[in-house]
């Protein structure tokens, strides 16, 4: 942990300048505290389902990003239950979702859902991003906050 | 022809711009007078290039000239006139191209307020501001030029991004962001320039925080105007999301809040000076970090980015300014030591010292969680993002810290405060936050982010108020003024610290509301068939029909509306539409917002059935939302009552350049 202690050096009465340095180095502890205790939570791995299937049962539980093409004839239940399988080619796996995701969510197109795999092997979404073609190009970035990251495409129900 | 004046225009601005570099700089080491002039009006003159540039490049969008690339890739013959002229800033190389105007624009606003004041300063304000503008027009001739053409010339192109063509919100808020960013050079300048010359004086600091506030301010209004299109815009719902894109605009704001805090110090106190001096320049290096992280296509997203040859340029210009800038400040740090006395740890500069380091704290950790993507990524760690959760968890304890600080800082006295005045000042704004409190709770409002962001909020707001009044009683039993005059002389003779409290009154209104609408939002979806209705919060939504048909003002785009009727505490109709735009295979919300002051109804169409006319829709009911859009404007309106010139300073100032500021004790409120 580096401690950032801006104030001027070499000032008398020393104690005083302790107080201080000692406020400052607890409150920066405190922030380290709050960034770095968990922090592997925080991190959302981006996977496919090959690589998440081959985490065997540690996968179950984590919340993961799982990437894949939405499988041909295996979208049922409305829009607020819906059940699909995600593909990568090689592995599939079955999603289900109670957050409803937008209409350019179909079979064969890309999707992106995040959420946890369950110990019945069935993926429980609360998010499905659907994922734009490979010519969508991000017009500026930088140029408006917050239009990368979400647009409808993207459910943001918790 | 056009598009080749317009090339032509930003490589002479290059030119032009290089030699207003070597023109300041020999002035500035005692050269020829004329060659500063001489130098002055070369910046004058970039900016009218850019100003040809931006203007050839308005006319060839407006005209659909798909003989420019930048134009064939983001306009179509039936976009309208609106969106055609803001597609200038709505891509990468346009924006760079209204970057380099603002950029320009500032630095010749800069030199000509100041022509003939700051002697010393000035020559290497104006090279280093000359220099940044080299910079962007020197990625505009090579990596970034906007006015590459293109053969065949087709007859028709896509159209601007469908998502930036869906509101005239963009019209606003990306000018105001980059007004904020381009502006954050100029004290950048000022910075380095005092730091050649020796002259990090009083008068200095005065200019520094003048020329802070106003890209601030620019910042703050650009940020909030983005949380407002994104709410407006993009249909989930919320306002912040703590994407890279949104952090990179927050980042230098934070470090530029923190300078407006500390430079009190240093101006009060004579401490904090390298500190402070190091907080202009982090916020410069910041803003340049910002955009090499949305513009070089590093940050990952779920949107495949741009690949542009853009990142290695802004890589180098990052790398450039902050080892010149660091280096000179490592070379002036004998000169830079404080003055001030010791004090105690209970005062207003430990106030202001904590104040700096949850600043920084919040910047750390926003840059952090912004940049470890990308750290995991390139040491073959895999693709990850950090979310919300971790965002939140790290930086709403720290937003409390620093709104309870809003309250104390202030009512510490300077040097050493003793407990007899603090728990005067105290008690009764305590006791307003306890009644408060309670009083929510007893009406049913639950959580403790709510709640305790209510109870701060009062208690910030009550040391303000008390303190207003307590100097405008004051001067009124004093002068004998009635009370309003009273308390409006007492403001504007302290504009500073009213200013101050009226930006601290927004915040706390933004605090208030985010916390409420975040934690007290309540939403669902639900797909309907005409007749059916959805409950939500008091509300009943009930679905009456799906219209189908192609929008009036560009009929290449169709829209699918949903028409709903709704009652509650609000009753009326709404439609709620997804629009297909030619160039996008994602259909675009339009969400349905009916705003009312004490909460909004937020309905977006999901997705529709055209054949058995059946919609999904998502419906929000979002508590006090529209005051974060308040709060806003009222931060900006308090920075502008704060360094609105004073008149009866102006012909001091005019007189002496390099002038101390005025004592404020004049008026002050504890001289009263």
């Amino acid at each position: 942990m580096t401690l950032v202690a801006p104030s001027p050096p070499a000032l008398p009465p020393p104690r005083r300048r302790w107080g201080t340095i000692l406020a400052v180095a607890a409150v920066l502890a405190v922030i380290g505290y709050l960034a770095f205790s968990n922090i592997g939570s925080a991190f959302v791995y981006y996977l496919t389902p090959t690589e998440l299937l081959a985490r065997g049962d540690a996968a179950v539980g984590d919340t993961v990003r799982l990437g894949g093409l939405v499988k041909q004839g295996t979208i049922s239940g409305p829009a607020t239950d819906l059940s699909f399988v995600l593909t990568d080619g090689d592995a599939e796996i079955p999603v289900h979702s109670t957050v409803a995701p937008t209409r350019s969510f179909r079979e064969g197109a890309g999707a992106v859902v995040e959420g946890q795999l369950g110990r019945d092997g069935v993926f429980q979404a609360s998010q499905v991003i659907v994922k734009h073609d490979e010519n969508y190009q991000a017009p500026s970035p930088g140029a408006q906050p917050s239009n990368h990251g979400f647009d409808p495409g993207i459910d943001q129900a918790p | 022809m056009l598009p080749t004046l317009g090339h032509v225009a930003l490589v002479i601005g290059l030119a032009v711009s290089l030699f207003a570099v070597a023109a300041f700089t020999a002035g500035g080491r005692g050269g020829d007078p004329r060659l500063l002039a001489s130098a002055r009006r070369a910046v004058y003159a970039s900016f009218g290039l850019a100003l040809v540039g931006c203007g050839a490049m308005v006319v060839s969008l407006l005209n659909h000239d798909f003989s420019v690339l930048y134009v064939a890739r983001n306009n179509a013959t039936s976009t309208p006139p609106f969106f055609s002229f803001i597609s200038l800033w709505a891509a990468l190389e346009g924006s760079i191209l209204f970057w380099a105007l603002l950029a320009s624009g500032w630095a010749a606003l800069v030199l000509y307020r100041y022509r003939s004041r700051h002697p010393v300063l000035m020559p290497w304000v104006g090279a280093t501001l000359a220099a940044i503008d080299s910079f962007f027009f020197a990625v505009l001739t090579w990596p970034g030029n906007p006015f590459l053409r293109v053969t065949p010339v087709a007859a028709e192109g896509p159209g601007p991004n469908a998502l930036l063509q869906n509101h005239p919100f963009m019209g606003l808020h990306p000018p105001l962001l980059y007004l904020g960013y381009t502006g954050l050079a100029v004290p950048f300048a000022f910075a380095i320039a005092a730091l050649i010359t020796r002259r990090l004086d009083e008068g200095w600091l005065a200019v520094v925080r003048r020329w802070t506030m106003i890209p601030w301010i620019f910042l703050t209004l650009g940020i909030t105007a983005g949380a407002w299109w994104s709410y407006e815009v993009l249909g989930w719902g919320g306002y912040w999301a703590w994407d890279p894109v949104e952090n990179a605009a927050l980042l230098p704001w934070l470090t530029a809040t923190a300078f407006v805090h500390s430079s009190m110090v240093a101006e009060r106190r004579g401490s904090l000076k390298a500190w402070t001096v190091s907080l202009v320049i982090a916020t410069f290096v910041l803003t340049l970090v910002g955009t090499f992280l949305t513009r070089s296509g590093v940050v990952a997203s779920v949107h495949s980015f741009t690949q542009s040859a853009i990142g290695p340029w802004f890589l180098a210009a990052i790398v450039l300014a902050l080892t010149t800038a660091v280096s000179l400040l490592v070379w002036r740090l004998p000169q830079l030591t404080g003055t001030g006395r010791p004090t105690s740890v209970v005062s207003r500069e430990s106030a202001f010292l904590l104040n700096n380091v949850l600043f920084c704290g919040l910047t750390f950790a926003v840059l952090f969680g912004t940049l470890m993507p990308l750290v995991v990524g390139a040491t073959g760690g895999g693709a990850i993002s950090v979310g919300a959760p971790w965002f939140n968890r790290v930086n709403v304890p720290i937003f409390a810290a620093l709104l309870f600080l809003m309250g104390v800082g202030p009512a510490l006295p300077w040097g050493r405060a003793s407990w007899s005045s603090v728990r005067e000042r105290f008690s009764l704004p305590i006791l307003a936050a306890v009644i408060a409190v309670v009083g929510a709770w007893g009406l049913g409002m639950h959580g403790a982010a709510p709640l305790g962001t209510l109870g701060l909020a009062v208690f910030v707001g009550g040391i303000m108020l008390d303190e207003l009044v307590r100097g405008a009683r004051a001067r009124s039993r004093g002068r004998r003024e009635d009370p309003a005059t009273a308390t409006w002389r007492l403001a504007t003779r302290n504009r500073r610290r009213y200013g101050g409290y009226l930006v601290h009154t927004g915040v706390l209104v933004m605090a208030v509301a985010v916390a409420i609408s975040s934690g007290l939002s309540s939403q669902t979806s639900a797909t309907l068939r005409p007749g059916e209705s959805v409950r939500l919060a008091g509300y009943v939504l009930t679905y009456d029909r799906l219209v189908v048909e192609p929008l009036a003002t560009d009929r290449r785009v169709t829209e699918a509306r949903a028409e709903l009727t709704y009652s509650g505490s609000q009753r009326g109709t709404l439609a709620t539409a997804l629009r297909d735009y030619p160039n996008s295979t994602t259909a675009i919300a339009t969400p349905s917002v009916r705003t009312a002051l004490g909460e909004d109804l937020y309905v977006t169409l999901l997705a529709y059935d055209a054949a058995t006319r059946s919609v999904t829709v998502r419906v929000f009911v979002n508590p006090l939302v529209m005051w974060i859009w308040v709060g806003g404007a009222i931060v900006a309106a308090g920075s502008v009552f704060a360094i609105w010139p004073d008149r009866r300073r102006l012909p001091v100032e005019e007189a002496q350049p390099e002038r101390l500021p005025i004592p404020e004790a004049a008026a002050s409120v504890e001289g009263a």
